[in-house]
């Protein structure tokens, strides 16, 4: 039987809600990954252009952890336990002050075990809140087992690289409509500029309908650093931008942001406390800007398969795209409308239906149990050697100097 | 075609937007030498007909316009529009300017702001710097570099679609013309009489009860007289409530516009001539409860108002903004129909 127990002080509760309720923005279910060292939460959204996940240490972020898994049920290759929860249930259950209005029965300590018999058909985690005056809040939660897809981002092949307060990120998206969709960022001589823009097709009679768009330029100067390639333009969605402002700026924590080129991951991320998050979201753009530069050809040839840019979100039934990497020259954020041809293009890839899945597997994520997570080293390497190999054959090995602005 | 100003007043310009977005989506914009006009004109409701002296909202000096006739029509989405001044209060400069993407016509405001750090950033770092630290970077995460506080300029650009108009397509349009008003007197505090208002307008909600609320707002009855008495009433099956102001003005009219025998024919004197607890030296009207809150946001301007009743027919607001400069009084006109009892 597996087991796994661990407790929290009451500090750790306001971060473990902090957390939930960013991930409450991505997605519903959350997954649960426990290993001997860590706890590992993520969320990974539905039309899976957004991964996010939150780890963890067992040594500092918990009073105590503890976590043990008996041989028989070990996979050859996976020492952990994965099991997935209604995010709804869980926020609810750490929900608003700990401390509450009542000091006397305020939280002192947080105790979460598992339950997971063989013999019983329900698996259970349950959560006691042990408050003052002897007062026992406990909570059973019901979860169901799953695997765990785990986004692909290797940190080394990074070429672009910026960090910045999340202050200073908000004050840029609080000029955004609240209607934008997504956010074009690239750089300038020595500005750096966040544009918001909406892909609406709209009728053409219809002109004061159209969105907003709106730009924000800032100076080089206000991020801790900034290594990118000036006039690379690169796209995300503005809403999974301010959930991770909205919690760095919670956590104090100033926000890395890692790239390639559009059409690849962007990779978010900072640690703190004993809690490492990272928020690994797909890129559209103008793909053919970061391939201009030779060099980048080999990478593409070496994964052979196009990158789902899946950058729509189902819910919006009218603009859903399924993009293919090179369909994502589509959305065109400095020109205010969509051209004709480009609008072509939308209609044609709306007509192919989502890639297969072996593909997306192929290209973003890894099923955990065929391909140990991004963080295994020996796949990784092998991986970015093969990318390697590429740029050793360009001759270009000094990529990572030039690119400095 | 040429349109180019720097506003000198985006607090102004952000809640004038704000109190026209209450009424209407689109706002007709009319840009004239000297003169700016925001009319408002929705299918139903109230409508607003306001002219500010382009010194009220922007730099007279840096005002460009370049038109066939000298004027130039537009159609704007208020709301958009109010939305992104909002980014322009704080700012140091705002530029408005009308430009072209594509075939889309726009209204840009280019905005500068400037604020200061509180100095945890990197100031005077060098490129070698950088360089250091983005070997660092991907191996531990590291503290920031500490600094001093230093200015930092942010520049957001508002780029907000907008239609011109032909001058045909605006023929069609005018101010409505009353008669002379029975009662002319200058509102209390705007945010008393929208509070009351209010609660006015909920009692009456809650008390008809739910079936027919949702499809009716109540009819407030505003009533005044030319001896500073000002009435909010409301009236259902189940209640009726009323509140009185006393001891307002009721202004006096220009005599420069007007001769003596003009004036003394008018029919407010005829209503002042009537004693002060006469019921037929009354003006009512009946408003639209709901309708009557948006008008009345227009409080945020802090404005002078005048409300001139036409008994049983229509409540027009000549609203002054303050501080107006230069003699010349920014006003925005609300003409405000009377439902029938």
């Amino acid at each position: 039987m597996i087991s796994l127990s661990f407790s929290l002080a009451p500090e750790a509760l306001y971060q473990l809600h902090d957390v939930l309720t960013c991930l409450a923005k991505f997605h519903d279910t959350v997954a649960i990954e426990a290993e001997f060292d860590l706890l590992r939460l993520s969320v990974l959204n539905s039309t899976k252009t957004a991964y996010s996940a939150f780890v963890f240490e067992a040594d500092r972020f918990f009073e105590s952890y503890s976590f043990d898994m008996p041989r028989a049920s070990r996979n050859a290759r996976s020492e952990r336990f994965c099991c997935q929860l209604y995010l709804k249930g869980l926020l609810s259950v750490f929900k608003g002050k700990t401390g509450g209005r009542d000091k006397d029965t305020a939280v002192e300590r947080c105790e979460v075990e598992l339950h997971e018999r063989p013999d019983q058909t329900e698996c259970r985690l349950a959560i006691k809140m042990i408050c003052g005056l002897g007062v026992i809040r406990s909570y059973k939660l019901t979860y169901e087992s799953t695997t765990v897809n785990h986004a692909v981002f290797d940190r080394t092949t990074a070429t672009n690289q910026w960090t910045i307060e999340p202050k200073f990120l908000r004050e840029i998206t609080d000029h955004f409509s609240p209607s934008a969709e997504q956010l074009d960022i690239y750089s300038e001589s020595g500005k750096v500029i966040f544009t918001s823009f909406t892909t609406k097709i709209t009728d053409g009679k219809e002109i004061l309908k159209k969105p907003v768009h709106t730009s924000v330029a800032i100076d080089k100067k206000d991020f801790e650093y900034f290594l990118a390639e000036d006039n690379l333009h690169i796209v995300i969605f503005l809403k999974d931008f301010k959930a991770v402002i909205a919690h760095a700026e919670s956590a104090h924590s100033a926000i890395t942001a890692r790239y390639t080129r559009p059409t690849r991951p962007l990779q978010l991320a900072y640690d703190f406390g004993g809690i490492k998050t990272e928020f690994t979201l797909m890129t559209a753009g103008e793909s053919d800007l970061g391939i201009s530069d030779s060099s980048h050809a080999p990478e593409l040839s070496a994964r052979q398969t196009p990158a789902p840019v899946n950058i729509s979100r189902a819910s919006v039934a009218s603009n859903t795209r399924d993009m293919p990497a090179p369909r994502a020259r589509s959305i065109r954020p400095l020109t205010g409308t969509p051209r004709a041809s480009a609008r072509g293009t939308e209609t044609n890839s709306q007509s192919q239906r989502p890639p297969p899945a072996s593909i997306q597997f192929d290209s973003l994520f890894v099923p955990a149990d065929d391909d140990r997570q991004w963080d295994v080293p020996n796949e990784e390497e092998e991986e970015a050697a093969e990318d390697r190999l590429g740029w050793d054959a360009t001759g270009d090995q000094v990529w990572q100097i030039e690119l400095i602005c | 075609m040429r349109f180019r100003t720097q506003l000198s007043n985006a607090a102004t310009f952000s809640k004038l937007t704000a109190s026209l977005s209450s009424l209407g989506k689109v706002c007709w914009m009319r840009l004239e030498d000297g003169i700016v006009r925001f009319t408002i004109i929705p299918d139903q409701g109230t409508q607003v007909w306001a002219q500010l002296p382009v010194d009220a909202i922007f730099e007279e000096s840096n005002y460009i316009l370049e038109a066939n006739a000298g004027v130039i029509n537009l159609e704007v989405p208020v709301g958009a529009l109010h939305r992104a001044l909002r980014s322009a209060v704080a700012a140091t400069s705002t530029q408005l300017r009308l430009t072209k993407k594509g075939n889309v016509p726009l209204l840009a405001l280019t905005i500068h702001v400037s604020s200061w750090t509180t100095g945890s950033n990197a100031l005077g770092m060098t490129d070698s710097d950088h360089a250091a630290l983005a070997r660092q970077a991907t191996t531990t995460s590291r503290p920031g570099p500490i600094s001093g506080p230093r200015e930092r300029e942010t520049v957001i650009t508002q780029e907000i679609p907008v239609k011109v108009l032909h001058e045909s397509a605006i023929e069609g349009l005018h101010e409505p013309r009353c008669r002379d008003p029975d009662v002319h007197i200058i509102l209390p505090s705007l945010f008393q009489l929208k509070s009351i208002s209010e609660r006015f307008t909920k009692l009456a909600t809650d008390a008809k009860g739910s079936a027919t609320s949702a499809v009716v707002s109540p009819k407030l009855e505003l009533s005044a007289n030319m001896h500073g008495s000002l009435k909010l009433a409301i009236a259902t099956d189940a209640l009726r409530i009323s509140s009185v102001w006393t001891d307002l003005v009721n202004p006096s009219l220009d005599p420069g516009q007007l001769s003596q025998t003009e004036i003394e024919q008018l029919p407010s004197e005829r209503m002042r001539a009537l004693s002060g607890d006469d019921e037929a030296g009354w003006a009512k009207v009946r408003i639209d409860g709901k309708d009557w809150g948006r008008v009345l946001s227009v409080g945020r301007l802090s404005p002078k108002v005048v409300a001139c009743f036409i008994h049983e027919t229509a409540l027009i607001l000549y609203v002054y903004l303050p501080g107006s400069s230069n003699g010349e009084d920014s006003c925005l006109t609300y003409y405000i129909n009377s439902y029938a009892a």
